[in-house]
């Protein structure tokens, strides 16, 4: 029986006196018990989806066409009667865990708000109640959390709060909103394992939203892939990523990097999606401008979704093209060979010591004995999860904090004391890329004001250099030159990113420290990104040192990996060496956190069997 | 909870004694430099220059500056503020007299402040989006530009002049007397089941404290407004709405009691304000507060109870800060984590 069916579902937003459809021709049924996938960039209007459901919508915003749960009209019913459902039958996960509970009341009182909602008659029926969906969801020590804030858990406890309120009232249909994307890699796979283990037993319905697609593929029955709010694909999970139909759906398959894939050249698709007030210029098909398969009848009208199998939807009129979409050659951006030694960092630790009371100081060791060195050209990642002591090292490195114990040696120069002269010697050979653009860009300057912040400091430069300086390096990451006078608010964040990159360029550093730069930003952007960091070291030479979680993103651009745990290296070697074979038991944990990776797999047999990817999926 | 909170009073204790050492020095050494000669104030006109001479030798002010204030300071500590020159009293006397009148006036003003300033705020925040807003706005931008003394005099000039329906002089009507004991004369009366005197008492309070209270709930409601917008950015807000609580639960049970955190520490910056504040109002309503003692005191250069009164006011606003802060660490749970 159908829990969900959904047809010709229309969003539109009013901007000004016009009412732009976000989401537009949408349809769907969705079975008992199984699990639908909504893939896409940010902007795709994959949430519009759930707000949809719930008719919970921003201001000037509007829902038309059919949503039917079991058989009720979702749109038309009243809203008191829409809200009885809501938390009770229909029931979302949200993506931050962390803000998704209220930060002054206890896990406790929220659970009991909720639980007397549902009915659950006396106070003490309720704690039991509480306590029972608290060991459903494996918390350990459930009486303890009852008494706690959100601020006082990990994201990923919240979120295991937040999926037992949920899952409190046996809903017919669960919304997950991305509702890993914020939590470590570990916890990822344990969350997604959850809500999987409950949506067996309790027989729920699930929609799950994300933008990754492996984790998509591993979860769900279907996939439905959104392209600006449209229906760009729809079918089986499997099928899909065995056999992407739409360029875009194998686009961004193919931009995105594997954990375990050889370094096959990542595709790196132009531009971005298209924002609400750009919807009405684009004629015919949407995907067309970033289509590397567009001809000039896909302008001329939007593609009507056709079958191309059981199941299988595809909104495109060149889909048997799709599969010949290659990635590029990796060899064409590839590096350049090392040269000498730049950076020797030997047996480094860095203790914190912290006052809590008033005379007690507890010291904590962040990071423990760590060694390596970096050779001019070279790229290194260290991995880990949050906590790890990651972000300490490239603190250390770029001369923001002092070395407790060991000895940091830089272009032939010990500037372990942390003295004016070291750090000076430190900025002019280290430049940080911080994680954050949003907030690492001061959004009252200019982007050429910020880019060329090093020339300010340094004195004399002129504005007119200075602008100079700005457009030929905005050049070199890819951005038009009348970016230069803009404002931070103006960029995407893609954009933002190049600008950040940009401005540790400036001094033309021999080292760059990247922090967690390509995390929270969509695929496609992503892969724009990591390419554009080869092709600038095949162009200008620099070593770089990538700190993140996303082992794939390390495996595409790192010769060799540091794998971090509680502020030690617990496993080193060349990248490929380390992911395939991992010898340390965390690295291993790490690695089977990562969703399973059907385009790798393949991939990997057309390397042994020597034939191109494109040729084998078709 | 207590562990956080004991700590945080002990250091304010700590701080406290420097501020009001400071607050003491700068008290002494302004009133000093001033061209006002108590002792000659003090005397009838008729005195001689010698006879003022001997008098200035009397009361020590013949000394180094420095020496004064140290004789000020240690006879401060014993508890001895000094006698007042114009009223040949003891300071302390005045001050224990006529500082519980003003701190009643000063409760029960802020009370008005924040029931108010919070029904507001939350009128307001109910309104966002209608058609009643810019009005509503509009009338808390002119309640915000009227400052007390204005809203005293129109309060006395309606409610006592031309309607004649509540007193505005002194604390109570002059056939009535002061009850024995305490000066905290709505508790006194009230505890001592002197229900006429209590109900006069608080007649003569109306005005004055609306007067205050008005004049300062403007702020609250603005900010109480801008946070509860700020509040219903977040997730939790949407995602308590995904779970099906109610509007008004929202509003009531999430949102204001993270909204009420920023409106807190305004408040605490306000009641400051508004025990200043009532020094105008004292004057107006002949209220006999502090303000009134203070006021005479200028008047006459009676400098040990002006000295006495401006550190009587320090005290009262460092209290009320600690009270604010204390109260934020126990609604915001955030803070007692460190």
């Amino acid at each position: 029986m159908s829990i969900l069916a959904v047809d010709n579902l229309e969003v539109s937003a009013r901007i000004g006196t016009a009412r732009i459809p976000v989401v537009s021709g949408l349809g769907f049924t969705l079975q008992r018990g199984s699990v639908l996938g909504v893939v896409g960039e940010s902007g795709a209007g994959k949430s519009m989806i759930g707000r949809a459901i719930a008719q919970i919508l921003p201001q000037g915003f509007s829902v038309t066409g059919g949503l039917s749960f079991l058989g009720q009209d979702l749109i038309g019913m009243p809203a008191e009667q829409r809200r009885m459902l809501l938390g009770r039958d229909i029931a979302f996960v949200p993506q931050e865990p962390l803000s998704g509970l209220n930060p002054v009341l206890t896990i406790g009182a929220q659970i009991d708000e909720h639980l007397a909602r549902l009915g659950i008659g006396a106070k003490r029926a309720r704690r039991d109640y509480a306590l029972d969906m608290l060991n459903a969801v494996r918390l350990p020590r459930p009486a303890d959390i009852l008494g706690k804030y959100a601020h006082q858990l990990s994201g990923g406890m919240c979120q295991r709060v937040l999926i037992a309120m949920a899952f409190a009232s046996r809903p017919k249909l669960l919304i997950a909103d991305e509702p890993t994307t914020a939590l470590d890699v570990t916890t990822q796979s344990r969350i997604v394992e959850l809500i999987r283990d409950l949506q067996r037993s309790e027989g729920t319905s699930v929609i799950f939203i994300t933008h990754d697609l492996r984790l998509a593929a591993d979860i769900s029955d279907q996939v439905l892939v959104l392209y600006a709010g449209r229906l760009a694909e729809y079918g089986p999970a499997k099928e899909i990523f065995a056999d992407a139909a739409h360029p875009y759906t194998r686009c961004l398959q193919l931009s995105n990097p594997s954990v375990h894939a050889s370094r096959i050249g990542l595709y790196s698709l132009p531009d971005r999606m298209p924002g609400i007030s750009a919807l009405g210029s684009i004629a015919g098909c949407l995907f067309g401008p970033r289509c590397p398969n567009v001809i000039d009848a896909c302008r001329e009208k939007t593609p009507r979704a056709v079958s191309v199998g059981e199941g299988h939807d595809v909104a495109c009129i060149r889909s048997d093209l799709t599969a010949r979409i290659d990635p590029p050659l990796r060899q064409a951006i590839d590096k350049k060979p090392y040269g000498a030694s730049l950076l020797t960092v030997e047996s480094v630790s860095k203790t914190f010591s912290m006052t809590s009371g008033i005379f007690r100081r507890t010291n904590f060791q962040a990071v423990r004995n760590i060694n390596f060195t970096l050779q001019q050209n070279e790229f290194v990642g260290i991995v880990g999860e949050s906590g790890s002591g990651k972000s300490t090292v490239a603190r250390l490195l770029c001369g923001l904090e002092t070395a407790t114990e060991g000895k940091l040696v830089l272009a032939g120069r010990d500037v372990t004391g942390g003295d004016k002269v070291s750090r000076q010697h430190q900025r002019a050979h280290i430049q940080m890329v911080f994680q954050d653009p949003q907030s690492a860009l001061n959004p009252r300057r200019s982007v050429a004001s910020i880019i060329t912040q090093a020339m300010e400091a340094a004195g004399q430069a002129t504005w007119r250099d200075r602008l100079a300086k700005a457009e030929a390096l905005l050049h070199e990451v890819g951005l038009p030159s009348d970016a230069a006078l803009r404002f931070p608010s103006e960029l995407s964040g893609g954009q933002k990113q190049r600008v950040n990159i940009a401005r540790a360029l400036c001094r033309a550093p021999e080292i760059l420290v990247a922090d967690e730069i390509v995390s929270g930003l969509d695929v496609s952007v992503q892969a724009q990104l990591l390419n554009l960091l080869l092709r600038l070291r095949s162009e200008r030479s620099f070593s770089m040192v990538l700190i993140s979680h996303d082992l794939a993103v390390v495996r595409y651009l790192c010769d060799r990996v540091f794998v971090m745990h509680k502020g030690e290296f617990v496993e080193a070697g060349p990248t490929a060496d380390v992911f395939d074979h991992p010898q340390h038991p965390y690295t291993e944990s790490l690695l089977a956190a990562v969703p399973r990776d059907f385009v790798a797999d393949a991939a990997r047999r057309d390397r042994r069997n020597g034939i191109s990817p494109a040729d084998e999926i078709v | 909870m207590l562990t956080t909170i004991v700590p945080l009073i002990g250091r304010r204790l700590i701080a406290s004694i420097f501020i009001l050492l400071v607050v003491s020095v700068l008290l002494f050494l302004v009133l000093h430099v001033l061209p006002v000669d108590p002792a000659a104030m003090s005397m009838p006109p008729t005195a001689t220059i010698a006879e003022i001479e001997a008098h200035r030798r009397e009361m020590g002010m013949d000394q180094p500056l420095w020496d004064q204030y140290a004789i000020w300071l240690v006879k401060l500590l014993q508890g001895d503020l000094g006698t007042s020159i114009h009223f040949k009293r003891s300071v302390w006397g005045l001050i224990a007299d006529a500082l519980p009148a003003t701190i009643e006036l000063a409760f029960l003003s802020m009370l008005i402040a924040t029931v108010f300033g919070i029904g507001g705020g939350l009128l307001l925040f109910a309104s966002r989006g209608s058609y009643a807003e810019p009005a509503i706005d509009l009338v808390t931008i002119v309640l915000l530009s009227i400052p007390e003394f204005l809203w005293a005099l129109f309060f006395i000039l309606i409610f006592g002049v031309a309607l004649n329906v509540l007193p505005f002089t002194g604390r109570l009507d002059a056939d009535l007397r002061l009850p024995e004991g305490s000066n905290f004369l709505l508790l006194n009366a009230l505890f001592s089941g002197q229900f006429a005197i209590f109900w006069n008492a608080l007649k003569h309070m109306v005005l004055p404290c609306f007067a205050l209270g008005i004049a300062f709930s403007p702020a609250i409601m603005r900010v109480l407004r801008s946070s509860l917008i700020d509040v219903y950015q977040d997730d939790y807000i949407h995602l308590a709405r995904l779970r099906g609580v109610t509007e008004t639960r929202i509003l009531l049970g999430h949102a204001l009691k993270n909204a009420i955190l920023p409106t807190l520490s305004l408040m605490g910056v306000q009641f400051g304000f508004l025990f200043g504040g009532t020094l105008l109002v004292e004057v107006i309503f002949s209220y006999p507060g502090l303000g009134s003692v203070m006021v005479d005191a200028v008047r006459n250069a009676d400098l040990p109870i002006i000295q006495a009164v401006g550190l009587a006011y320090c005290v009262v606003v460092l209290v009320i800060n600690t009270v604010v802060d204390t109260l934020y660490l126990v609604l915001n749970p955030k803070l007692r984590a460190q």
